[in-house]
């Protein structure tokens, strides 16, 4: 798929993401009670920002369709390495596996943390041995210095 | 304003004035970190924190992020923040030809130029526009801050409709939540998690650090070949030719900085830009020719001195940034806006003076440390990014002690991701996300106070005024277009 194909995609998925947001808005706001002590009311402005909602992404579509592109859009792509969409998506998923263990799991943050940090470092450096062991002592410092931060100064405990 | 400067030099202010200044640098040195990330991570610090100490620590952050940015800008070609990337053009190629010293010492002096001269703007506009201020009523707020998000919107860079769907996506999400003048939930489909609402700080560390380290993980980086500065900074006596362009920098970086969504990266370019237009030897911009990294660095910092004004006397911000810094405001339960010079001149002073002290901090640090400072690029970034993440959990995590703000993190992450791969700016849509309430209150309470007519707004004069800014921002770009083309056809008609 060429850049110009993604791009239009990526609009009109923006465009349907959009104007779903706008259909919860909607029916949210027809739940709301009639204003009784003001003139606006509750829903007023969930029906108002619908309503530019709706507008936006239709005129968003509409430019996707017909092919028009922002002068950013045409811009050539900058110099330098490719972008590796996996990268980002292993570190989300590691950054989605440690809120799980903290707050389902409940993982003591002292376990959680270094093996969050040695995850999270090797999916996006070098895969060796010493890297292994530095992310492992770096995780294992930040977790006990965060730890004693806020619990004994914030007295927030955390998981 | 003395008052002032005495509180800020009370031990524990200026401590946290240090290190903010201090770290400020360190992150805006660093590509890829920004000032905004480095004081949403650190809001979570602050809720313990005296007031005034609170706002020391985020205004040094702030001015050392901004500064912080033209180190890697001269030695590396890699803008450490985007209001460097101008600082680029001259910087990196006096660099190149072994005057990267000399490149140092004068972006270092021109940030702090920049900095004393919009300071100068901040105390000597800033109480008498509060005191202006006070006079405003909703219709008034309410018309500002929909210029302001107007602006906001179709001066992002990219395209206006996208910026508006932007701003418009941000004030939608700001209304889940207990209504507050009905005390009934509103948009919450059931959910007991959403009676809160969306809570500012998970959504600005979300919607910008998380987002920026998913697209930074994807992206892996080359360094070029480094230029470390190996002799001391020169400044000489005869500098004082540059006076001039000094002033002007700081001037147009001032005046840019107080219109809202205009960043310090336009104000450089704009500075710029000037500077080579009246220039006499325009042809000498871009290979490393001084005026041009004195324009780029006194406008950018001075941009910074420009947004503070409508923070503090109208609570309007005019970047990230500044909405950020009002939810360390509101944290703290103070209204930024004309009162806050009643209600807590010690902060609203205190703003003002911390600006001008974390200038003179910058520029000692900078000037001692720039090598080293420099150095700080050869870290390994994946440990870097790995340290912020779990900065971003635990700071989420510490705001209500509960782990739904954490997924909140997460989810606004994913969305800011979503939403700049679609080209959509975050700027426009953070800030809506914080205006949305204080423009919905000043809506309803303006018609409650004109029994629901709307038309009420044409009988005040600021209102209207502010209205039609906000119709002229849209209604500019077609009208630029238009202009361009019939220029374009008048030079190609014979």
């Amino acid at each position: 798929m060429n850049d110009r194909k993604r791009s239009t995609l990526a609009d009109l998925t923006l465009a349907a993401l959009t104007i779903v947001g706008a259909a919860l808005l909607l029916i949210g706001a027809s739940a709301l009670p009639a204003p009784r002590f003001e003139p606006l009311g509750s829903a007023a402005l969930p029906r108002i920002l619908a309503g530019l909602l709706i507008l936006f992404a239709l005129i968003v579509a509409a430019r996707a369709l017909r092919g028009d592109r922002t002068k950013v859009a045409e811009t050539a792509p900058a110099d330098g390495p490719k972008p590796d969409p996996r990268r980002g998506a292993l570190v989300l998923a590691a950054l989605i596996a440690y809120v799980f263990a903290l707050d389902v799991l409940r993982v003591p943050f002292l376990v959680a943390t270094p093996v969050f940090v040695v995850a999270t470092g090797l999916s996006m450096g070098a895969r060796t041995w010493t890297n292994l062991a530095a992310f492992a002592a770096l995780g294992l410092a930040l977790a006990f210095g965060i730890s004693l931060v806020l619990e004994r100064l914030l007295y927030v405990r955390i998981g | 304003m003395i008052d002032a400067f005495v509180l800020l030099f009370a031990w524990e202010n200026l401590f946290f004035l240090v290190i903010g200044t201090a770290l400020g640098i360190v992150v805006g040195a660093i590509p890829g970190l920004t000032a905004s990330m480095l004081i949403a991570l650190t809001l979570p610090l602050t809720f313990h924190m005296d007031p005034v100490a609170a706002v020391t620590l985020l205004i040094g952050e702030y001015v050392g992020g901004i500064s912080g940015g033209l180190i890697m800008a001269i030695l590396l070609r890699m803008p450490g923040t985007p209001s460097s990337i101008v600082t680029t053009f001259d910087g990196y190629p006096m660099a190149q030809n072994g005057f990267a010293e000399r490149a140092l010492a004068l972006g270092i002096m021109a940030s702090v130029v920049g900095g004393i001269i919009s300071w100068s703007f901040l105390a000597g506009m800033s109480p008498s526009l509060a005191r202006f201020a006070l006079q405003f009523g909703p219709w008034e707020y309410f018309t500002l801050v929909l210029m302001a998000l107007v602006m906001l919107a179709v001066l992002s860079q990219g395209s206006m409709i996208k910026g508006l769907l932007g701003a418009t996506l941000g004030m939608a999400f700001a209304l889940p939540g207990i209504d507050s003048s009905i005390g009934q939930a509103r948009l919450t489909f059931g959910s007991d998690a959403l009676l809160a609402g969306f809570g500012l700080l998970p959504v600005l560390i979300g919607a910008f650090a998380i987002s920026q380290i998913l697209r930074d993980a994807a992206t892996p980086q080359t360094l070029d070949r480094m230029e470390l500065p190996k002799r001391r900074l020169p400044i000489y006596r005869s500098d004082l030719k540059y006076g001039f362009n000094l002033l002007r920098g700081s001037v147009i970086g001032t005046w840019i900085g107080l219109l809202p969504g205009i960043g310090g990266n336009i104000a450089a370019l704009v500075s710029y830009s000037t500077e080579k237009q009246i220039s006499r030897d325009p042809d000498a911009f871009g290979t490393g020719h001084e005026p041009g990294v004195i324009a780029a660095e006194s406008a950018n910092n001075a941009s910074i001195g420009g947004a503070l004004i409508p923070l503090i006397t109208m609570g309007i911000p005019g970047s990230v940034t500044e909405a950020i810094l009002i939810g360390a405001l509101t944290i703290h339960n103070l209204q930024p806006g004309p009162l806050l010079f009643q209600n807590a001149p010690e902060v609203a002073y205190g703003i003002i003076a911390a600006y001008l002290v974390a200038n003179i901090l910058m520029l000692i640090m900078m000037w001692g440390a720039v090598r080293y400072i420099a150095q700080i690029v050869r870290l390994p970034r994946s440990g870097l990014m790995a340290v912020i993440l779990v900065f971003c959990v635990t700071g989420s995590y510490a705001v209500n002690s509960s782990f739904v703000d954490v997924w909140v993190m997460v989810a606004f992450g994913v969305i800011g991701l979503g939403l700049e791969y679609c080209r959509v700016p975050l700027g426009p849509f953070v800030i809506g996300f914080v205006l949305s309430p204080i423009a919905e209150e000043q809506l309803r309470a303006s018609l409650m106070m004109s029994d629901g007519n709307a038309l009420e707004v044409f009988s005040r004069p600021y209102a209207l005024l502010f209205l039609a800014l906000a119709l002229a921002t849209l209604a500019w770009p077609s009208i630029a277009a238009r202009m361009g083309k019939r220029s374009g056809q008048s030079k190609g008609a014979p």
